[in-house]
Formats: C-alpha cells, sequence, structure tokens
C-alpha cells in the first residue's frame, strides 16, 4: 500500500509542452555556437577566426524560433511581454525571459557585423552594421550565451519535480550539452568550406572536451539521483535516452574524434560533420527525454515522499 | 523621484499591511460534509470537476487544481485482519497553505503572484500569463494552470485566494463560513496558533498520542517554506495526509545549481582558450 493518499501524486505534473524542450535545444545550440565562434575570433589563428563567422551566423538562425517557442507555451501568450515588466533574477524564468530579450539582438548584431565585413550586407544596413563594437558584442555575447545555455536546467531544477531537482547537477549537464551541440553547429558550418584540417581538429578537440563533461556529469546526475532516474533509465524514456543522448549524443561522437584525430581532407570532414550532427541530435534528445520523463516523475509519491523527506538532506 | 515616476504611470501604492490572517484546519472535528468544497465553488464561482469516480472513496474530487480550491480527503484504511478496531476513517479539508516563503510566489517571472496586506498568497489574474512555473514549483502541488482552451480564465494559474475580496469586506471566507463543525477556522494567525495550541493539548490529554500540529513556526515543515498561514491540526504523520515531511523551497539549492552550471561553462571557455592558443 502507498505510504501517502491512496497514491496520489504530491506535486503538479507541469503543464509545459514539447515547445519548451525544443527552445532550451535551440536556444543551448545558439548560445555554445556563439560562445564557441567568440573563443575562435580571440583566441585563434587567422585560419580560426574564419570559422567565427559562420558561428555567428548559426547562432543568430538557431535563435529566429526561439522566442516564438517560448511564447507558444505560454498559456496566455498575448500577454508575454508581462516577463519583462519586473526585473527578478530569483525567478530563473524571468532571468532567463531578460537573457533570451538581451542576447538575441547582440547575436544578430554580431552576425550582421561578420556579414558587412565580408560584403555580404551592403548599403545603409551594412553601414549601421559596422559600427557595432565587435570585441564588445563577443565578451558581453559571450557572458549572456553562458547564462542562457545555463539557466535552463536549473529552471526545470527549480521545482519539485523528484527527477529535476533530486540532483544539482541539471543546470550543469544542461549547460555541457549546449556547449556540445554549439560547438557541433559550428563543427558542421566549418566542414562545408574550405577551413584548413589543423582548424578543423580544434573544433573536434573542442566538442570531444564538452562531451567527455557532459558524460561525466551526466553520471554524476544519475548516481545523485538514484531511484528517482527510474522513469528516466527505464520505461518510455529509457530509449531516446540511452540510445539518442547517450548513445549517439555522446558516445558515438566520441569515437568519431578520435578517428577523426588521425584523419585529414574529405575523411576529416565526413566523419567530424557526422559526429557533430549526432551530438547536435543528442542534446535534443537529452532535452526532451528529461523534460518528458520529469512529467512521469511528477506523479510518483515515492519519488516525492524521498525528496522532501526529513532525514538525510 | 520614484514618487513622481509612480504617479506619471498610474502605479498604485499598495495597500498598507493588516494583521495576518489564515486558516487553521482541525481535522479531528472535519467531518467530510464538503461544504467547504460547495462554498467555496459557489462563491468564487468555480466550474464543476465532472462527475469521474476515484474508486477509492467518497472522495472523487482527488486533488486541489485550478477550479478546486478545497479539497476534502478520506483517508479510509482498514487493515487486513477485519477487527473493526483497526479501521480508521480520517477526514482533512486540504487548501493552499499560503506559505510564509511561497515556492510559487517566488518563481513566478511577472509579478502577477504577490504577497497581500493579509500576509496570504494571491494571482493577479490580469498579470498572470500562464508561464507555468508556479505549478511544478509548489511543493504542496496545490496551484494549476487552466486549460488554454477553457471556459473559465484560460490559460492562467489559480489557487485559494483566502477569498481577497471577502476579506476586503471584514468577511469571513466562504470555506469556513460553511464549516459547520467548525473544522475550519479563520482568523488573525497569532489567535489561531494559540487555539491550535490549546486544542492539541486537550486531544493529547484524551490519549490521541499521534496528534500534531503541521505549519506551526517551530515545525520541522516550517524549515524552508517557513510557518503556513493556512496550518491545520492532524491525528497522524504528515504523509498519511499526502503532505510533504519538509516541504522544499527551491531558492535553497539554487545557488549550487547555478554553481555548478557556471563551473562547466568557464570550464569550457578556459579549454576553448587553450585549444584556439595552441597556434598551429
Amino acid at each position: 500500500m502507498a505510504e501517502g493518499y491512496y497514491d496520489y501524486p504530491v506535486v503538479k505534473r507541469p503543464v509545459w509542452t514539447w515547445e519548451v524542450p525544443a527552445y532550451f535545444w535551440l536556444g543551448g545550440m545558439a548560445a555554445g555556437a556563439y560562445v564557441t565562434a567568440s573563443l575562435a575570433q580571440n583566441f585563434g589563428s587567422a585560419d580560426d577566426r574564419r570559422v567565427a563567422g559562420g558561428g555567428y551566423y548559426v547562432a543568430a538562425a538557431a535563435l529566429v524560433p526561439c522566442a516564438p517557442l517560448l511564447v507558444a507555451d505560454l498559456g496566455r501568450p498575448d500577454r508575454f511581454h508581462h516577463m519583462l515588466r519586473i526585473f527578478k533574477p530569483l525567478s530563473p524564468m524571468n532571468l532567463g525571459a531578460w537573457t533570451l530579450t538581451s542576447f538575441t539582438p547582440l547575436a544578430f548584431a554580431r552576425a550582421a557585423s561578420h556579414a558587412a565585413s565580408t560584403g555580404l550586407l551592403r548599403g545603409p544596413l551594412g553601414a549601421l552594421a559596422r559600427l557595432v563594437p565587435t570585441r564588445l558584442a563577443e565578451l558581453a555575447g559571450g557572458v549572456l550565451g553562458l547564462t542562457l545555455a545555463g539557466y535552463s536546467g536549473v529552471l526545470l531544477a527549480a521545482t519539485n519535480v523528484p527527477l529535476w531537482a533530486r540532483s544539482k547537477l541539471l543546470g550543469g549537464l544542461f549547460m555541457a550539452s549546449a556547449l556540445a551541440s554549439g560547438s557541433a553547429a559550428v563543427t558542421l558550418q566549418a566542414g562545408r568550406g574550405g577551413v584548413p584540417d589543423a582548424t578543423l581538429h580544434r573544433l573536434t578537440t573542442i566538442e570531444s572536451a564538452a562531451s567527455a563533461g557532459e558524460m561525466a556529469i551526466l553520471t554524476g546526475y544519475l548516481v545523485q539521483s538514484g531511484k528517482t532516474a527510474r522513469p528516466l533509465t527505464t520505461g518510455r524514456f529509457s530509449a531516446p535516452f540511452w540510445l539518442g543522448a547517450v548513445g549517439a549524443g555522446m558516445l558515438l561522437p566520441l569515437l568519431l574524434h578520435r578517428v577523426a584525430g588521425r584523419r585529414h581532407g574529405r575523411a576529416l570532414r565526413s566523419l567530424s560533420s557526422a559526429a557533430a550532427l549526432c551530438t547536435i541530435a543528442g542534446s535534443l534528445a537529452l532535452r526532451w527525454s528529461i523534460f518528458e520523463a520529469g512529467k512521469v516523475s511528477s506523479e510518483d509519491q515515492a519519488a516525492s515522499f524521498e525528496l522532501s523527506g526529513g532525514a538525510g538532506r | 523621484m520614484i514618487d513622481a515616476y509612480r504617479r506619471m504611470m498610474n502605479i498604485e501604492q499598495p495597500p498598507a499591511p493588516k494583521a495576518a490572517r489564515g486558516f487553521f484546519t482541525d481535522t479531528s472535528l472535519c467531518i467530510g460534509c464538503k461544504a467547504c468544497e460547495v462554498a467555496c465553488k459557489q462563491w468564487n464561482q468555480l466550474p464543476a470537476d465532472g462527475f469521474a469516480m476515484t474508486g477509492n472513496s467518497y472522495d472523487n474530487t482527488g486533488h486541489l487544481g485550478a477550479t478546486t480550491w478545497r479539497h476534502v480527503q478520506f483517508i479510509e484504511q482498514a487493515k487486513a485482519n477485519g477487527s473493526g478496531q483497526d479501521q480508521r476513517w480520517l477526514m482533512m479539508s486540504d487548501v493552499c497553505k499560503h506559505c510564509a516563503n511561497a515556492a510559487c510566489l517566488e518563481a513566478c517571472p511577472t509579478g502577477a503572484l504577490v504577497r497581500t496586506e493579509y500576509g496570504t498568497v494571491y494571482v493577479q489574474q490580469d498579470i498572470c500569463n500562464g508561464c507555468g512555473f508556479c505549478v511544478p514549483a509548489c511543493p504542496f502541488g496545490v496551484i494549476d494552470r487552466t486549460p488554454k482552451t477553457g471556459h473559465f480564465e484560460a490559460g492562467t494559474a489559480h489557487k485559494c485566494t483566502l477569498c481577497y475580496d471577502r476579506l476586503k469586506d471584514d468577511m469571513t471566507p466562504a470555506c469556513a463560513k460553511s464549516c459547520p463543525t467548525a473544522s475550519i477556522q479563520f482568523g488573525e494567525i497569532d489567535e489561531l496558533r494559540a487555539n491550535a495550541r490549546r486544542r492539541l493539548g486537550e486531544l493529547q490529554a484524551r490519549g490521541e498520542s499521534k496528534a500534531r500540529l503541521y505549519g506551526m513556526p517551530d515545525g520541522q515543515e516550517a524549515a524552508e517554506v517557513g510557518p503556513l498561514h493556512a496550518f491545520f491540526l492532524l491525528l497522524d504523520e504528515p504523509k498519511t495526509y499526502n503532505l510533504p515531511e519538509v516541504p522544499r523551497l527551491p531558492r535553497k539549492t539554487m545557488a549550487e545549481r547555478y554553481g555548478w552550471s557556471a563551473a562547466v561553462g568557464i570550464g569550457f571557455a578556459l579549454v576553448g582558450a587553450l585549444v584556439f592558443g595552441r597556434r598551429g
């Protein structure tokens, strides 16, 4: 027999739908691509800097659907601007709304500035884009981007859904996933043009570091969650989680990068592009499976009592 | 200058604080008549929940929700030996706890959820944009969002207002007014707490050894969410009533969570700077 009132849930099931994990995925990828591009721009060689522009384009493109997805998920989309009637960073939702609102125009400005520098954007708009202080945009965008990539997991964890709240590492996990998918998006973009092998090797090294970090933090997350993680590790969402997020999203790219590390030319390009696609797809699988399994977890009375138990906290 | 801005923007001054009001729900007096559920629905013009049967007890409501702000639990328990002594039937009228540190209020990104002059927690329906963050934030599973395509205040968050409109006119909330056994008592918090302590003493003297108060300032349940403005006298441990032992306030662990997130981000930036810095 259940310990509580019949087997009724203790907490409410989240009302959010698919728009939320889709936004976390795209927003995270945009932020990761922007940060990677800014690192290449500021620390890389002349060749490395050639991938930065593509990174800024990817970031801007991935940001386009973000705000519409967030608005669509609201119960009253016509009141989306109420998010910005106060500044309340204590609420991760409010912090995220302000971060997206400031990061989006910044990322567009930096992409426009690159387009102007290559002659793609001409006329008065190009002249305007040339006025963007690039260094400042890279620094401020880097900070805002890391906030955007890092707040989403904390937002889910700042609830009483056992799967999301039990471990302290969900914010770090989503951050790592965002940076892995963002750097992968830059690689994918770089693989198309005539970027030297050395630069591609550096990009795959960075991607590998992000994926390895993601693996490590995911392990910690699962260990800390213990039995609470069952809706994710077994049952309906175990296939997208193990095969999609872990297999295709982390293990396969790490393997492909190892092989790609010793290859050059076209082989390197195909391998690194394949690995990047896997990482990006895995990142979506990770957000989606944890998001959906969280809804199942919210109905788990025993997990709720364990989370809010007096002893062992 | 702030005053000038307020005048210009037509921003009202918040009402002056009043003595904190709340509910003391004494479950030892509840007879399960559900008058509170009905009175709440009538006064607040909340739609019916449908006619589904839970099959567990006479409680066919099941949960508090967006359109159910009082809910009477029927805890029917019988041990397998069939002896009448081992059967019990506990009743409890559940409600929003109006926590001193309310998770829903802290989660709210629009400022729709506010603390009223009576110390209660209230959703401003004209501000709420239905982001849904308060719903899983509440450790008691109280607040919920109405369906986006419903007929009743579609797509916004709802919960007990502690009859804010009635309080404004010095009236007792509808549920307390309708309770025939004084199981639901309304009043100033300090007075209610004194009543609760007295009643607990009475019950313990009569041998109700498991009786306890839930939501008092000195209880372990107040460790994070603070004292509850709607508190209870229970006849068994909180879990029996689906109440968490120590309800969690998400804010308490948020800094640590952001810390891990930031550590990963900074680590990535350092690796990136180092890798790109090794110019080939």
